[in-house]
């Protein structure tokens, strides 16, 4: 044996019996795990399971409460996350903790402690570049961060963490907000990581991805490993029998019922915000019984039309309907009382307040008499948190404080009861990216619930950049690109390689040509 | 910071126990008096006697106690005109000015309309006059704050040098209609008229509960029934009415209240209105319950500022706001009628508003500990390494 190979067979990061418990949940259980240099090691488990937890407590944002961690034969104990960076542990949060106003190079220096008082701009701008060309990210150091996509942002992410001599990189849910083609990109990079011989943990709920990238598998149920695989020896079914205990298939779903009358028009709406054209004469029905699916790549105008439809924001142009009342422009509150409900892409702060507790937060969509009963939403939330398995210590739980897939369920179980439990609904479900997120099991019965809205006559109106999903479940596909509808076709002939390119813009109908 | 091998730092609180918050405000109040107490030396005064001397003037003694009510009445109602704006991260530091202007309308009131109506009713007159003064001097800082975005902080406050300065004027700078033209000399108000006056509390008899009392006036006046009053009907109209979920929605998060469709302009312009309406209400209070007049002097002591004060340390709770009202007005009249006392003990009343600012800064600084906490732990040194190679678990042990 070489010493190359021992240094490899030693683990670099030995983790034993780490627990830590949150009032109400034990969210590690003594968790053992050994991550090797050159690694990718996949963190997989239910919404809860305490992933984000265990990722966390390395990246020195929590202490355990008992256990050890021992990093290249020395043990530690993180004070905060500038003393983990400092030993070579970087995290890169789903949500991106970067100044919009600094450029990428500002950023990179930012807190970073090491820096001489003046900084060396010139030399901080080289070092990004190599580190960049190092690991295929490629990124502009003089770019306002505020001019970056989300998936140049994420590279800037890992830049920081790379430029600070990270050897073990955290990526909670890094693909949750990417485009297919940054997730290769992100893959490219990850493999190079690896052939440099650092280690990477990476969280994800998509098997698909984890099958691709990971060497090893944890998996985690209720906050204890329940087994570690080596992905060469394993396939996705048994991933998913091992993270929820049983058979899952994601298989598609599709109207069965006949198809209703439109209950959603959205005819000739034009937006413009900030002078610019965001939506530019769009034009569609979604009719009772049919799922309609807007495939596009983020950024084209999906959030706008999304507000748009749900009274948020007044459209420019045109007009919308729900059940045949004109709501555009009427607000919030007359379009729900007209029959659709809305599910925003960001949960936290949009859909819900996150200093409130699952209870209160009941009370944000609904219609509110004078004088609030918190009685009454307390029962409804414990219901909830059956019905949907939400992991929570109970309806009084501050939702800022639920793991980012059991939040999710409480939105979409909170928007999904407004179309009421009658044989027959006429509701209209405006929802976006309704699965990131979420835990395969999750999916599932999610996937079953806007189905079943479906079939008993309801409208789904279903926007999300996951082409997947969208296939999976629509029966019509709309393709949005720069704010116009470019493309339309059967969801259960949908044809991949036409909807990629109509994302992508280089199919552009009559429509999108003018303004 | 490491002693030995046991590891001592702070950590953040994951969720903040109840009994925590009321634990550090009470050791906060003992470390101010500990930083006064240390001042009180260093000028002469033995602490313990001076603060056993303020104890007893201010809350052990009926006179005293009652007095501490009187005092305590207009900061209950500053407190919760400060409480309410911190509800939705308004910050109505205009309470002052607020206040000025609830006493000139107020006092117009009892001077002007209210002659001839029976009693309860001039009464009642008189203080929605000055709610209406109070909001009215907090509408345009809501206007601006709601339409154009612009600083609450910077407009109510230049708002409060104007109602100061108008104040002044119209008792010492004219002979404005609240001017009492009769007395020559030293400018004063036009008293208000007997039946718009707030009644006071008095003793009835000589013994209540067994207790023997000394029978008589004190400064004890239905001001404070309408703080307490106001009190109970803020914490029902935040935390149990739909307006009150809509403020707290947008204090929480203005995103999701715009989803809900709470209209955020409206929640700004009422919950100043409010605001503007409690200052204003204390300042009626002193018109027609202490001086009975317009009265510069009497109403620019600085209750507008120490009401931001108590709402801090109260953490804008309502009911909190009363009693720390209560603790706080104790310190103007301890130190206020100390003035009668021995002279190693006759402490300048300033001391009060020293002891004050301590009490501010070291609950400010006790918000530290109420949301963090001291870890301490122990680290496995060195020579514990090889056992830590060898597999063998190590357990740290947290408080
Ligand atoms: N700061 C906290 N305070 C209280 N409870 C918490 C806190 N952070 C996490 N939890 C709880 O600990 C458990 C594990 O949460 P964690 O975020 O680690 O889950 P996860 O595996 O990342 O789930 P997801 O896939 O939904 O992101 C959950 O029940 C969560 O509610
Ligand atoms: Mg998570």
């Amino acid at each position: 044996m070489s010493p190359g190979d021992l240094a490899s067979a030693l683990p670099m990061l030995r983790i034993r019996g780490v627990t830590k418990s949150f009032p109400g949940v034990v969210a590690n259980d003594s968790v053992d795990l050994d991550i090797r240099r050159g690694e990718v090691h996949t963190l997989l488990g239910e919404n809860g399971a305490g992933k984000s937890t265990l990722a966390a407590m390395l990246a020195g944002l929590y202490r355990p409460d008992s256990g050890t961690m021992v990093l290249d034969g020395k043990p530690v104990n993180f004070a905060n996350p500038r003393e983990a960076q400092s030993r070579g542990i970087g995290m890169v949060h789903q949500h991106f903790r970067l100044v919009e106003r600094f450029t990428v190079a500002e950023n990179i220096a930012l807190g970073d402690t090491s820096q001489p008082w003046k900084l060396d701009t010139r030399a901080l701008e080289s070092d990004v570049q190599r580190i960049g060309e190092e690991f295929g990210l490629p990124v502009r150091p003089d770019a306002r961060i505020s001019d970056l996509s989300v998936g140049e942002r994420q590279r800037v992410e890992i830049v920081k963490t790379l430029y600070r001599g990270a050897e073990v990189l955290l990526l909670d849910e890094p693909t949750a907000v990417l485009t297919p083609q940054e997730v290769d990109a992100l893959f490219v990079t990850v493999r190079a990581m690896r052939e440099s011989g650092k280690a990477v943990v990476f969280i994800s709920h998509k098997l698909v991805e984890v099958m691709a990238i990971s060497d090893v598998v944890t998996v985690l149920r209720a906050g204890k490993v329940t087994g570690t695989v080596q992905t060469r020896d394993t396939n996705q079914a048994e991933l998913a029998r091992l993270m929820v205990g049983r058979e899952v298939e994601l298989s598609s779903l599709r109207a069965m019922g006949v198809r209703g009358s439109a209950l959603l028009s959205v005819s000739c709406v034009g937006l413009v915000a900030s002078k610019r054209h965001v939506l530019r004469d769009i034009s569609f029905d979604v009719h009772g019984g049919e799922i309609v699916g807007i495939a596009g790549v983020s950024g084209n105008g999906q959030r706008e039309l999304a507000e748009t439809i749900a009274g948020i924001r007044a459209p420019s142009t045109g007009s919308i309907s729900v059940a045949s009342q004109s709501v555009g422009g009427k607000g919030p509150r007359k379009t729900r009382a007209a029959g659709l409900s809305f599910v925003p892409e960001d949960r936290l702060g949009t859909g819900l307040a996150p200093s409130m507790s699952i209870a209160e937060n009941l009370l944000l969509t609904r219609p509110r008499s004078l004088f609030i009963s918190k009685r009454k939403v307390q029962a409804e939330a414990a219901q909830i948190i059956a019905d949907y398995d939400v992991k929570a210590p109970g309806p009084d739980a501050v939702t800022s404080l639920l793991s980012g897939g059991n939040s999710q369920k409480v939105l979409l179980a909170r928007e999904l009861a407004a179309s009421g439990d009658g044989a027959t609904s006429n509701h209209v479900l405006v929802v976006a990216s309704p699965t990131r997120g979420l835990d395969i099991g999750a999916t599932e019965s999610i996937r079953k619930r806007l189905d079943d809205l479906r079939q008993r006559g309801g409208a789904v109106l279903l926007i999300s950049e996951d082409l997947e999903e969208v296939l999976a479940l629509s029966d019509r596909v709309l393709v949005i690109y720069d704010g116009a509808m470019v493309y339309e076709c059967d969801g259960a002939s949908a044809d991949r390689t036409t909807i990629g390119l109509a994302m992508a813009g280089a199919i552009a109908t009559e429509n999108s040509g003018h303004v | 910071m490491r002693v030995a091998s046991i590891d001592v730092r702070l950590e953040r609180r994951l969720a903040v126990w109840r009994g925590t918050a009321l634990l550090v405000t009470s050791g906060s109040l003992l470390l101010a008096l500990v930083v006064g107490g240390i001042f009180l030396k260093l000028t002469g005064h033995p602490p313990l006697d001076v603060y056993r001397e303020l104890a007893k003037t201010a809350y052990f003694n009926w006179y005293g106690f009652t007095d501490t009510l009187g005092a305590s009445t207009p900061l209950v109602l500053t407190g919760l005109a400060a409480a309410v704006g911190f509800k939705m991260n308004l910050y109505n530091i205009g309470a002052e000015g607020q206040l000025f202007l609830g006493g000139i309308a107020s006092a117009w009131a009892g001077i002007a309309i209210v002659p001839g109506m029976p009693g309860p009713l001039a009464v009642l007159t008189v203080m929605f006059a000055g709610a209406l003064g109070g909001a009215a001097w907090a509408f345009i800082p809501a206007l601006t704050r709601a339409y154009f975005n612009t600083s609450e902080i910077v407009t109510t406050l230049m708002f409060n040098f104007i109602g100061l300065y108008l104040m002044q004027y119209l008792i010492q700078g004219s002979y404005s209609y609240w001017r009492d033209p009769k007395i020559v000399g030293f400018p004063q108000g036009k008293e208000i008229v007997d039946a718009a006056r707030l009644p006071h509390w008095n003793f009835p008899a000589d013994s209540m509960f067994g207790i023997a009392f000394p029978p008589g006036r004190t400064q004890v006046h239905l001001g404070l029934a309408f703080g307490v009053i106001a009190a109970l009907g803020l914490w029902v109209l935040i935390e149990r009415t739909r307006f009150g979920y809509g403020v707290r929605v947008t204090g929480d998060s203005p995103a999701a209240a715009r989803y809900a469709g709470i209209s955020i302009r409206g929640s700004i312009i009422v919950v100043m209105l409010i605001s503007g309406a409690l200052a204003g209400l204390a300042g009626a209070g002193i018109v027609a319950g202490q001086g009975y007049k317009l009265d510069p002097g009497g109403l620019a002591v600085a209750l507008g500022y120490t009401g931001i004060v108590v709402a801090a340390l109260a953490r804008s709770n309502p009911f909190a706001v009363v009693v720390v009202a209560v603790l706080l007005g104790g310190l103007r009249t301890g130190a206020d009628n100390m003035q009668s006392a021995p002279d190693n003990l006759k402490i300048p009343v300033a001391i009060a508003g020293m002891l004050e600012g301590a009490v501010l800064i070291c609950a400010l600084g006790g918000e530290l500990f109420r949301t963090h906490r001291i870890s301490v732990r122990r680290v496995p040194s060195n020579s514990d390494r090889e056992e830590h190679l060898s597999g063998a678990v190590g357990v740290g042990v947290s408080p």
